[in-house]
């Protein structure tokens, strides 16, 4: 090219004036972000409900869905991905009349903004849609679905009512659940259709059959996976009231995992499946027979132990005993008092602890072998309670009491004797 | 949520009839009472006679233990073995 100017070029720009600053260039990418997060800022597009014609919808491998929403006059890039397209009631077809909930983002990469879809439901149920939110919305206001209303389920339940049909896989599914898990239950069913325009109202009849009987636990409502038509009955006001009025604590477990109707919010505890809600009923039964042995051992060790002291208690009184006798011999006439008192304080107690443990060894048969105490051994005790030890000490005549290791022996003295020791010991 | 099961008033069949959680309730009592410590030898081996009945009268529930359905509603058609519709 040449320096002097065609007709192509741009004309020759106007003289600037000196003070007017230079234009900020920005890069495309400083662009884009700019207006993302002027987007991001519009709250108002976080939380839209948009409905429109659902049209070219593409399923690449990804696993996403992207598709372009329009009605007569415009129209805006839609996109759905795997997770919330695998949550969703309706696949996204062509010329498919949708309401979509989402929120609006510039996707920076392409300097596009478009609409990311979080669920999408037929057009036809738009209306249930909007009286869904407005009915969650009343009901919230009324304070219905508050926390604090949320009762406990009982940990040990002894009757679970249940109300679903009585036909059909729910049903044997929650029997099937309880027969392994906690079979010492009593379920009582309230059968009800949970399908169609009759659903509502039997339903509130099976949950209200069960507020009328004695000794219910805990109640499960519960009803098999479906379309949102066919959930929709748990959506109905006269239910969502009549789960909130349960007299006891009521698990919800509808449809699927992503399913969420307004009975669950109702309810003391959500679960995502009927058989989880059987699940979330009670305990689990198959852990309790080893955690019941675990137990009855405890309480065998704890009596082994209680058992071993109290024979520690006995030998060492025994043995305290024993090292008093050579003081009895020696000293008789100047502590006779002292030293019966004090002896006959300590018999006391060994006897005392001596029957105890004798009964101890019964109860612990198979555990305690020991019989030491056994022996044969007894004492004799005259009438003020000294211990006769030498036959100069009490009168024929006298009662004596002998204390043998299974109970007394009332008697009285007949004749003394001095001798007779060795014949004790033949 | 019970009272506390008199065990020496009860018969191995009365034990039988009482509510399983009941049961289960009693023989923790009886087995902490042990542990604890703080009661006589005498006391203790009640508690552990108690504890003993208490496992055997549970293990026996839990091994017979047959789930019961009773239907509402439905007078005389129920197939599931309940007895009375209430």
């Amino acid at each position: 090219m040449g320096d002097q100017p065609t007709l192509w070029d741009a004309p020759p720009p106007e003289p600037q004036q000196p003070m007017r600053p230079a234009p900020r260039i920005l890069r495309v990418t400083d662009l884009n972000r700019r207006v993302r997060s002027l987007l991001d800022a519009d709250a108002a597009l976080a939380d839209v409900w948009v409905e429109g014609e659902v049209s070219q919808p593409s399923y690449p491998a990804s696993g996403h869905c992207f598709f372009v929403l329009k009605d007569p006059n415009s129209q805006i890039r839609a996109a759905l991905f795997r997770e919330e397209l695998a949550r969703t009631v309706v696949r996204p077809e062509h010329g498919m009349n949708v309401i979509v909930h989402g929120r609006v983002r510039a996707y920076e990469p392409q300097g596009v903004y478009q609409l990311y879809v979080e669920s999408i439901t037929p057009a036809g149920a738009g209306d249930l849609h909007a009286r869904y939110e407005e009915l969650r919305r009343k009901l919230a206001a009324e304070g219905l679905f508050e926390e604090s209303r949320k009762r406990t389920v009982p940990r040990w339940p002894r009757r679970i009512g249940v109300v679903t049909s009585e036909q059909g896989a729910v049903w044997r599914d929650i029997g099937n659940v309880l027969r392994r898990r906690y079979p010492l239950v009593e379920l009582v069913l309230s059968p009800s259709v949970v399908q169609g325009d009759a659903a509502a109202p039997a339903i509130v009849r099976a949950l209200r059959r069960l507020y009328a009987q004695e000794g219910i636990d805990t109640i499960i409502l519960a009803r098999g996976g479906g379309s949102l038509e066919d959930l929709w009955s748990f959506n109905d006001e006269r239910v969502v009231r009549a789960v909130a009025d349960a007299p006891v604590p009521i698990i919800v477990g509808v449809g699927h995992e992503s399913d969420t109707t307004l009975a669950d919010f109702a309810a003391d505890l959500r679960a995502p499946t009927p058989s989880a809600a059987a699940e979330l009923a009670t305990p689990d039964g198959t852990q309790l027979a080893a955690i019941l042995a675990r137990f009855r051992d405890r309480a065998g060790a704890a009596l082994l132990g209680r058992a071993a002291e109290s024979r520690r208690f006995v030998d060492s009184e025994s043995r305290a005993l024993a090292r008093l006798a050579p003081d009895i011999g020696a000293a008789r006439q100047r502590t006779a008092d002292l030293v019966d008192r004090g002896a006959r304080a300590v018999g006391d107690r060994i006897e005392r602890r001596r029957l105890a443990l004798a009964a101890a060894n019964d109860a612990l048969r198979a555990l305690s072998p020991t019989a030491t105490l056994e022996r044969g051994y007894a004492v004799a005790r005259a009438a003020d309670g000294r211990i006769v030890r030498d036959p100069a000490s009490v009168a024929t005549g006298d009662p004596l009491q002998v204390i043998v290791a299974r109970g007394t022996v009332e008697a009285r003295v007949e004749r003394t004797r001095t001798d007779g020791t060795e014949e004790l010991l033949a | 949520m019970t009272e506390p099961l008199d065990l020496a008033a009860l018969t191995d069949a009365d034990l039988a009839r009482r509510p399983f959680d009941e049961l289960v309730a009693a023989l923790q009592r009886a087995v902490q009472g042990l542990e604890a410590g703080n009661v006589g030898l005498e006391e203790s081996i009640e508690l552990y006679k108690h504890a003993l009945r208490l496992h055997a009268a549970c293990e026996t529930r839990l091994r017979e233990a047959e789930l019961t359905i009773t239907e509402l509603g439905r007078r005389g058609a129920s197939p599931a073995g309940g007895d009375d519709a209430g």
